[in-house]
């Protein structure tokens, strides 16, 4: 099987903000007020050396959330994606100290603004719930890998600098794209 | 290197997968030098990224959420097989080992009995305010024991064993009760620690009280013992500072957990609390087990001391007999009028 990735290109990612407006829109339903599964950071901005990447859950393949949580309502599907089942999820916040890609986010609910069930990207893959069910649209968003799509993000990457899809395919594309950038006869320099 | 370096590793080079791969793939045949001239400009400026990156820089993004302007929090993920690996296992042993050691022990050795029976007159030992703060600590104690054996190690002992609907059921009244009975155990703990440190100052005599393990042993030349001890022996003293310095630790490190909106810790200072937290509720929970046994099984007509405050004076001769010697001469003696 596949084993699914995201890779982020810092050459070519111009802040535009656009894989963060496709994944709130893609998941919609699923995302409370605040939530943001996916977001843009650029360091030394407006500087010389100005770099923007975009950060989602990366799906690791040996996850710290998974290691952490109490509730051990992490799993991992066929095609590599780290997903959490939020019935069991507990909100203690364990994941989000773990992470290190600050990929796990929390809705404040309840008193002394108490945890609630976490939220992170899914890879538009849905969760635990019945593909294409309400349920599952609710509580996860989209499930583009079920209709053999990609994640929306990446899709909707204007620049291409977000790459979503199998591990050796996208590092294969991005190896190319090292070789020939800045090279004479390329279009881009 | 532990396979988890190796992970974040892995995921770091496929982020900004460098010209490693780069090498490898054929130059056109047109620029050889040029293009080897940029694979090198890009590697540089990669790798330059990926060290500000692997050290926690932070940038600009639109993003209000907590540490969202943060790509990468780079720390030690030992941490994490620390925790599941080795504390994990430890309260459990601390728990059930415990409870199986020191009932074989007793099985054993068998219990110290009062040498001269029940005296029927009962000393004054704890003032009722003893007994509410003892208790205020002591019940909170258990429930966050179990519950914190739930949220640490359920998962590797009662997750396989019961259906998915009760395990997420049991986890989150765990998380629930653990986090309201942290409030009582920590007046508890506080109230314990100030109002009792004086009458648990180690003292000379402590020494031959562990000499002779406490005169608790029936048997080889241990046997019939009975070392000096005060108002608290030197296991209880022992216990009462251990519980001091490890229930302030456990305080400190939960009230960051339980309250990261207030104090705002970092995800770093976060997970160093969870370590320090399972560490020392093991260590607690281990004492805890010998406290409870102690105190109901070994001691004969030692539980009295928290149900009514007062114990038996053929008790208080035996296992305290400092102490009692102290109040009967000073005066401070009181019987209880029946």
């Amino acid at each position: 099987m596949a084993t699914m990735k995201f890779l982020c290109d810092t050459k070519r990612c111009i802040e535009c903000n656009g894989c963060v407006t496709a994944c709130k829109n893609e998941n919609d339903s699923a995302l409370e007020w605040g939530i943001q599964r996916r977001r843009v950071v650029t360091l030394h901005d407006g500087q010389p050396g100005e770099a923007s990447i975009s950060v989602a859950c990366m799906h690791c393949s040996d996850a710290p959330c998974m290691a952490v949580c109490p509730a051990d309502c992490f799993y991992r599907t066929e095609d590599g994606v780290v997903l959490h089942n939020k019935d069991k999820c507990i909100g203690c916040g364990y994941c989000l100290y773990a992470c290190p890609f600050g990929a796990p986010q929390f809705p404040k609910k309840g008193a002394f603004a108490a945890r609630g069930k976490m939220d992170k990207c899914t890879f538009c893959s849905g969760g635990p719930e019945e593909n294409f069910s309400e349920a599952e649209r609710q509580k996860y968003g989209s499930n583009r890998i079920a209709e053999g799509k990609l994640p929306m993000c990446a899709e909707l990457c204007a620049t291409k600098a977000l790459l979503a899809g199998d591990a050796e395919v996208v590092s294969g594309i991005y190896r190319e794209r090292v070789a020939y950038r800045g090279a004479d006869n390329a279009a881009w320099k | 290197m532990n396979k988890w370096f190796k992970q974040l590793g892995l995921a770091a080079a496929l982020l900004f997968s460098t010209v490693s791969f780069a090498a490898e793939t054929p130059a056109p045949a047109a620029q050889p030098e040029a293009v080897v001239a940029a694979v090198q400009a890009q590697q540089s400026e990669y790798s330059q990224l990926w060290t500000e990156l692997k050290n926690g820089a932070t940038g600009y993004t639109t993003s209000q959420s907590q540490f969202h302007n943060q790509p990468i929090n780079s720390y030690d993920l030992r941490v994490l097989e620390l925790r599941s690996g080795w504390l994990a296992p430890g309260l459990m042993l601390a728990l059930f080992g415990m409870i199986i050691i020191f009932a074989l022990f007793i099985m054993v050795n068998g219990i110290s009995k009062l040498h001269h029976g029940f005296s029927g007159k009962m000393v004054h030992r704890w003032s009722k305010l003893d007994i509410s703060i003892h208790w205020l600590g002591a019940i909170p104690c258990l429930t966050l024991i179990l519950t914190g054996l739930t949220l640490l190690a359920g998962r590797f002992f009662l997750q396989p064993v019961v259906s998915e609907g009760f395990w997420a059921g049991v986890v989150y009244f765990a998380k629930q009760v653990h986090n309201v009975m942290a409030i009582p155990f920590m007046f508890g703990w506080l109230l314990m620690t100030l109002m009792w440190a004086k009458n648990q100052m180690p003292k000379m005599y402590d020494l031959k009280w562990f000499l002779v393990v406490g005169g608790y042993i029936n048997f080889g030349p241990f046997k019939g013992k009975h070392p000096d001890s005060g108002f608290a022996n030197a296991g209880e003293k022992m216990w009462f500072w251990t519980f001091a310095l490890f229930g302030l630790v456990i305080s400190a490190s939960g009230m960051l957990l339980l309250f990261p909106n207030l104090f705002e810790p970092s995800r770093t200072l976060s997970l160093i609390s969870l370590i320090l937290h399972a560490v020392s509720a093991i260590i607690i929970c281990a004492f805890s087990i010998v406290h409870i046994f102690m105190a109901t099984v070994m001691s004969e007509g030692g539980m009295e001391c928290m149900v009514s405050g007062y114990c038996d004076e053929n008790w208080a001769t035996q296992h305290h007999n400092l102490w009692f010697d102290e109040i009967k001469a000073n005066g401070t003696l009181k019987y209880r009028e029946s």
